[in-house]
């Protein structure tokens, strides 16, 4: 019942800052891929529910599959166009010679690492060995063994999960910043979020050489910034989160020295 | 409207904060749930028509296939097959329905998923002693499907925190034009929202149980045997505190499950309603037992292994009321040699040699007994056995150390 307990703070704590961010890190070598190159996204991992009165996350299966066919054509459309060869793996038995365990099982670790570079990179639990060295995580063997299996070259990971504040929040916030008037001001209670990130592992070394995350959320309910469901809020998600990845810091050094 | 009607509510004020202030120090304050009030809200094929409730299903589905591949699950047909065919026994109308994962955690626990899949752990299978306790658990759980506790929960929680966010808006609002400070009535209010989600988790909880007895009954077990699960629960738990000279723990208002003692009690009292005198139950316990056979040597040594000695004891000891056997009396001694106290050498050597008399003893159970004959100066003996440890287990990790010490 721990989940209790989280949902119950977060529905009587404060919300996240209104605003849109996002940070990326690469591996000290990374070169963002072009030309042809054979890119694998594992099915994304995408979830949109609704933000009930009381500040709940109400999942909900209809919009999670518009939500995860929008995110799909975005994708497609834009790897299209840096020339890459795509497979989105949308099942985990869908890929030719990779029985369906062994992806689950690359999907879990590397869902793992994910998790730790979020925590170490992002939420301040910084580790002093890895300082200064850029993004330095790996998926290793079994990553490597995909590339050989599949002839890929590179492996993306996706993450996303919105939520989109009800007619009930929508209210709320709007009785709160109507209380103003009478010295009660609390139009902030907190609306949609969401949060997307993204990894991209090497497969020919299986080192996570590129992550990204985007965190957006409103702290007044009923103001949007890109609705995972349209298609229009995909793109948008898609381009933030992987429209410009930048090279890592020595090869940034390199091409600066030039 | 009358007179006694201020005397009544406030006497019946005094009865409520009489209550309150009971269960603030019990935590067990509940009316019992009758079984036969119980009855299954969903039929067979159930497949959920609302928004909320499909996206619960979806976010499970997604559950249960990361479940289904987890490496923690075991895999054996024979006791996996075992527990669908339980299901399939006292899973009421759903009972087709079921999934049912079995993982290797050796702890105390059963649960049921939104969508009707449950995962039993393996400390479930070691502590039963026979198959109407093991149903007893599973039709526990079939009773939160059954009763489409999920989504009720869900629905209760959105609900009172909907209630309580208006509330405190209202309060606030409102407070601020009538120049009153409402803030304490709010911390008041947040708190009285937790507790009656606590509340409503219990009763959850006590509905499942009640279910899961008339299921068990309507099954042909004898329904007192889900009464006995919480007898023995309790015993442990208070076994393993008593060896950590600590106290068992009781039951709170912040608690999601009723305390195991209110449990017991209202399953003893639903167990005297469901049994039919004159009826004989077969509690199955020789079938339960070849089923579990082979897994047993790994469920005792998983629970050896846990460094919780109260525990483990009391655990075996109840197992060896049914009889004592050659593999109870090995792990007896793995307790007393891991827990390593003063004289616990002498009474894992006991346990070691009273285990190896017996003809399902393990072959461990001749590598250590052997180990202390040879402490002893009893090399004869000591080369005996291990003879026959060598002989029962010839690929074992330390095979050619013991080989060098037959000589």
């Amino acid at each position: 019942m721990r989940k209790l307990g989280l949902a119950l703070a977060l529905t009587l704590g404060v919300s996240l800052s209104g605003c849109v961010e996002t940070r990326q890190y690469a591996d000290v070598q990374f070169t963002p891929p072009e030309g042809d190159y054979k890119l694998l996204v594992l099915r994304p991992d995408v979830t949109v529910g609704a933000l009930t009165t009381g500040g709940m996350i109400e999942p909900r299966a209809d919009w999670t599959n518009q939500a995860r066919s929008s995110i799909v054509a975005a994708l497609q459309s834009q790897q299209a166009g840096r020339g890459g060869h795509v497979l989105i793996v949308q099942h985990r038995n869908e890929l030719p010679g990779v029985p369906e365990q062994e992806l689950a099982d690359v999907e879990r670790l590397t869902a793992a690492v994910d998790e730790s570079i979020v925590l170490h990179k992002y939420l301040g639990d910084y580790l002093p060995t890895k300082r200064g060295r850029g993004l330095d995580w790996t998926v290793g063997d079994d990553a490597v063994q995909l590339g050989r299996k599949t002839g890929y070259d590179y492996a993306l990971f996706l993450h996303a999960e919105d939520q989109v504040a009800s007619t009930g929040r929508i209210v709320l916030g709007v009785l709160g910043a109507a209380g103003c008037i009478v010295g009660f001001c609390a139009p902030n209670i907190g609306g949609a979020t969401q949060l997307d990130y993204a990894s991209l592992v090497d497969l020919k070394t299986g080192e996570v050489v590129w992550f990204n995350v985007v965190r957006a959320g409103s702290e007044v309910p009923g103001i949007k910034f890109g609705d995972l469901r349209t298609p229009q809020g995909a793109e948008q998600m898609v381009e933030r989160l992987l429209g410009r990845m930048k090279p890592g810091q020595d090869v940034r050094h390199q091409q600066g020295a030039r | 409207m009358c007179a006694r009607c201020l005397e009544l509510s406030r006497r019946s004020l005094l009865i409520g904060g009489g209550a309150a202030a009971a269960s603030l120090t019990t935590g067990v304050a509940h009316a019992r749930i009758r079984p036969q009030d119980m009855v299954p809200l969903v039929g067979p094929g159930y497949r959920p028509t609302e928004k909320d409730e499909q996206g619960l299903w979806k976010e499970m589905e997604r559950a249960e296939e990361e479940i289904a591949g987890s490496n923690l699950l075991i895999q054996d047909p024979k006791l996996t097959g075992y527990l669908k065919d339980i299901i399939g026994t006292v899973g009421g109308p759903a009972a087709h329905d079921f999934r049912i994962y079995l993982a290797r955690i050796p702890d105390f626990n059963a649960m049921m998923f939104p969508t009707g899949f449950a995962v039993v752990f393996t400390g479930l299978l070691l502590r039963m002693r026979n198959e109407a306790q093991l149903a007893g658990v599973i039709a526990h759980e079939s009773g939160h499907f059954l009763r489409r506790h999920q989504i009720r929960s869900w629905r209760d929680m959105r609900r009172k925190t909907d209630l309580f966010a208006i509330g405190a808006m209202v309060a606030g609002v409102g407070g601020a034009a009538g120049g009153v400070y409402l803030g304490d009535y709010l911390q008041l209010a947040q708190l009285g929202t937790l507790l009656s989600l606590f509340k409503y988790s219990r009763d959850m909880e006590a509905e499942a149980d009640a279910m899961g007895a008339k299921l068990i009954a309507q099954s042909g077990y004898a329904p007192i045997e889900m009464a006995n699960i919480w007898e023995q629960l309790i015993g442990e738990e208070e076994a393993s505190a008593r060896y950590r000279r600590k106290h068992r723990r009781r039951g709170s208002l912040f608690d999601t499950h009723p305390s195991e003692g209110s449990r017991m009690v209202d399953l003893r009292a639903d167990a005297t309603e469901l049994t039919i005198p004159g009826k004989a139950y077969d509690n199955r316990r020789a079938r339960y037992l070849s089923m579990i056979g082979a897994i047993r040597p790994t469920l005792l040594d998983d629970q050896v292994k846990l460094n919780d000695p109260g525990a483990s004891e009391y655990l075996i000891q109840t197992l060896a009321q049914d009889g004592w056997n050659g593999l109870l009396r090995f792990y007896e001694g793995e307790v007393w040699r891991l827990r390593n106290r003063h004289g616990d050498d002498l009474r894992a050597e006991q346990s070691y040699a009273a285990a190896v008399a017996y003809p399902d003893a393990p072959a461990d159970a001749f590598r250590w007994h052997g180990i202390s004959l040879m402490k002893e100066g009893r090399t004869a003996e000591a080369k005996a056995a291990f003879a026959r440890y060598l002989v029962m287990k010839p690929d074992a990790p330390d095979a050619a150390w013991v080989r060098q010490m037959l000589g």
